[in-house]
């Protein structure tokens, strides 16, 4: 019976239950219903469950290599996010992590376009309440552009499969092209939630906004979710690498600038996922090795960086740069994690990062991409200069800190060590890491070449910090907003939407006038009139804006 | 705790970052290190590399803040 159960859906189901558990007893309820979900970890490959519905054969639960390390590594964050929230007595934040963190591992098992569908729209409906209960206006604001964004990669994901069942008559999951309509509709869907260049904008804009252990469970599963959906579709798309080499290169120079720490984390994370995308768009086994690698290791590692960084949230108030400093002394064991974590992600010989990204940098070695595997060196000094140096610089050294504060709570430290232990883990026995992977390749990355390559670039790249710093060369940190591609749909879109709505609102008043007509007869009571001959339009949100330019573009690549 | 602690660790970081810095130089003379592309192989690529990327990596960024810093507030105005 087990067997049958959707990997998953216990969690789904237990997320809606807990409001009828006591508090004390939620946590281990939670713990529970991961730890059963997990039994279908043991299930071996092959479908389980299908279900004929309207003429549709939906496949609810299969299992393949591919899947069977996400699975893995969702089940893991999902309890560390469990134990790093163990004080929190959030109600609402527990049943939306619970249920996000199943829906993202239901996706996984999902055989066809219409499933995963479901669950893609699952994890978007489920982590809006994530970000909401960042419980500040901005919180707020962020967490419903993120669910317009998010919505809509849903809506793109189902025109795609209903137009690839159309066109196919097939629905099932399956490696797509871009020459296809329908495989641009799913491209771009996976593209939005894997962050692609330009289309990144939400993640920087609602992770840093949501709660202290909230960011820590957005920044597991959504992106890695799509990182799987286009290793599953598009293994060996061309056009992926050079997407990729950019979501690598590009974020850093953001992070350097960018004073949220948390932000800042953000935009690594975009870099991180761009490393993965280029693996997945070189296809071999080595390169999609690669990537599920670099998935695995990385949820951990950013997990550690963000929980490192909720801890000082939770301990400080905040984690602006320019107001941190000095933490070292009072939060001794949360700094010593985050260096973990920022070892880890900078890949350091023995830390997990170097074990998972070496096998990406030799398939393009291998394969003579000279000038991806430069941008991917470069960038890794750029992963280097924002998640190894200015995180734990500036939020626990950087200079003396007045006011004292407490060390993280237990339930913290313990999840951080957890973390840090299987990066280190990873880090020494990458075997294990390597068993679990798609394909079996023999891979050796402690070769004496390797190891002293990496380690000049990093070690070189930390003389040319503390150079910087020594010359005062190194920017400071200062309070600001960074833009970024948000900026096209928060500032771009409304300002020419709404002075053209208001022009669209003086047409019409002028059309009807002209037609004898008073408005109160055509329109409903409702609508304000400042007087007859002006109208105040209500102007639609940016979210309006939005809305409405993605069902034009949609309408418009439809009829052509 | 001593006013100058963060200082002192600080300087005895750069000191130690410094000395294995160049061990691993020294280390690149005493044998030939294979790279996928010949120019790689050249005696302390990587470094110079890592060097230079991180500078001009903080001071292109630093250079972008003209076009990118906004105020805190920007977005609620």
């Amino acid at each position: 019976m087990i067997s049958n159960f959707i990997p998953g859906l216990i969690m789904i189901i237990t997320s809606f239950l807990l409001p009828t558990i006591p508090q004390y007893f939620r946590h281990p309820a939670m713990l529970l219903s991961v730890g059963l979900s997990a039994l279908s970890l043991f299930n071996g490959y092959g479908t389980f469950l299908e279900w004929d519905i309207l003429g549709l054969n939906l496949i609810l639960y299969q299992s393949d290599s591919l899947t069977l390390p996400f699975a893995i590594i969702f089940h893991i964050a999902a309890i560390l996010v469990i134990i790093f929230s163990w004080h929190s007595k959030n109600l609402m934040e527990h049943m939306a992590t619970l249920a996000y963190a199943g829906s993202a591992i239901g996706a996984l098992h999902a055989g066809d376009f219409f499933s995963l569908f479901i669950w893609w729209e699952a994890t978007a409906l489920t982590s809006v309440f994530i970000v909401f209960a960042g419980n500040t206006n901005a919180a707020k604001d962020a967490a419903m552009r993120y669910l317009i964004i998010q919505v809509s990669s849903g809506v793109l994901l189902l025109i795609g499969a209903c137009l690839m069942l159309y066109q196919t008559g097939n629905h099932n999951l399956a490696v797509l092209d871009l020459k296809t309509n329908f495989g641009i509709f799913i491209f771009i869907a996976f593209g939005i939630k894997a962050a692609f260049p330009l289309l990144n904008g939400w993640l920087q804009d609602s992770y840093p906004e949501s709660s202290v252990t909230g960011t820590v469970a957005l920044s597991a599963f959504t992106t890695k979710l799509a990182i799987y959906a286009l290793a599953r579709t598009f293994p060996g798309t061309d056009s992926l690498i050079w997407i990729g080499a950019i979501m690598t290169a590009f974020p850093v120079f953001f992070a350097v600038i960018e004073n949220d720490l948390r932000r800042v984390l953000s935009f690594s994370l975009n870099n991180q996922l761009g490393f993965m995308v280029v693996g997945i768009g070189i296809g071999t086994e080595l390169s999609l090795n690669g990537t599920v690698a670099h998935a695995f290791v990385h949820i951990i590692y950013k997990a550690l960086l963000f929980m490192s960084m909720g801890a000082v949230l939770y301990r400080a108030g905040t984690t602006k740069a320019s107001e941190l400093g000095g933490l070292y002394k009072y939060m001794p064991f949360t700094s010593i994690f985050c260096i973990i974590g920022a070892m880890s992600i900078s890949a350091f010989p023995l830390f997990s990062g170097f074990v998972a990204k070496s096998l990406i940098m030799s398939s393009l070695g291998g394969m003579g991409m000279v000038l991806i595997y430069f941008i991917l060196f470069f960038a890794s000094a750029g992963v280097l200069e924002h998640s190894g140096i200015k995180i734990p610089y500036f939020a626990f050294f950087a200079h003396e800190r007045k006011n004292k504060v407490k060390e993280a709570p237990i339930n913290m430290l313990i999840a951080m060590g957890i973390a840090a232990f299987l990066c280190i883990a990873i880090g020494v026995f990458p075997k294990y890491l390597y068993q679990i992977l798609p394909y079996a390749v023999e891979y050796q990355p402690y070769t004496l070449d390797h190891v002293i390559s990496q380690l000049q670039l990093l070690v070189f790249a930390i003389i040319a910090f503390l150079f910087l710093v020594k010359f005062k060369l190194y920017p400071s940190e200062i309070r600001s907003t960074v833009l970024n591609s948000d900026w096209f749909y928060r500032k771009m879109l409304p300002g020419i939407g709404k002075p053209l709505f208001k022009k669209i609102g003086l047409l019409t008043d002028s059309l009807y006038k002209n037609l004898g007509l008073s408005f109160k007869q055509v329109l409903s009571k409702s609508y304000k009139f400042s007087n007859l001959s002006y109208i105040k339009v209500t102007t639609p949100s940016f979210a309006g804006t939005i809305l409405i330019s993605i069902l034009f573009i949609m309408l418009v690549i439809v009829l052509v | 705790m001593k006013k100058n602690d963060l200082k002192s660790m600080g300087k005895s970081f750069t000191k130690y970052i410094l000395i294995i810095g160049a061990l691993l130089i020294l280390l690149d003379f005493t044998f030939h290190r294979h790279e996928y592309f010949s120019f790689a192989e050249i005696y302390g690529f990587p470094a110079f590399f890592g060097f230079v990327s991180f500078v001009f990596i903080v001071m292109l960024g630093k250079w972008l803040r003209k076009f990118l810093m906004r105020k805190e507030d920007y977005y609620d105005q």
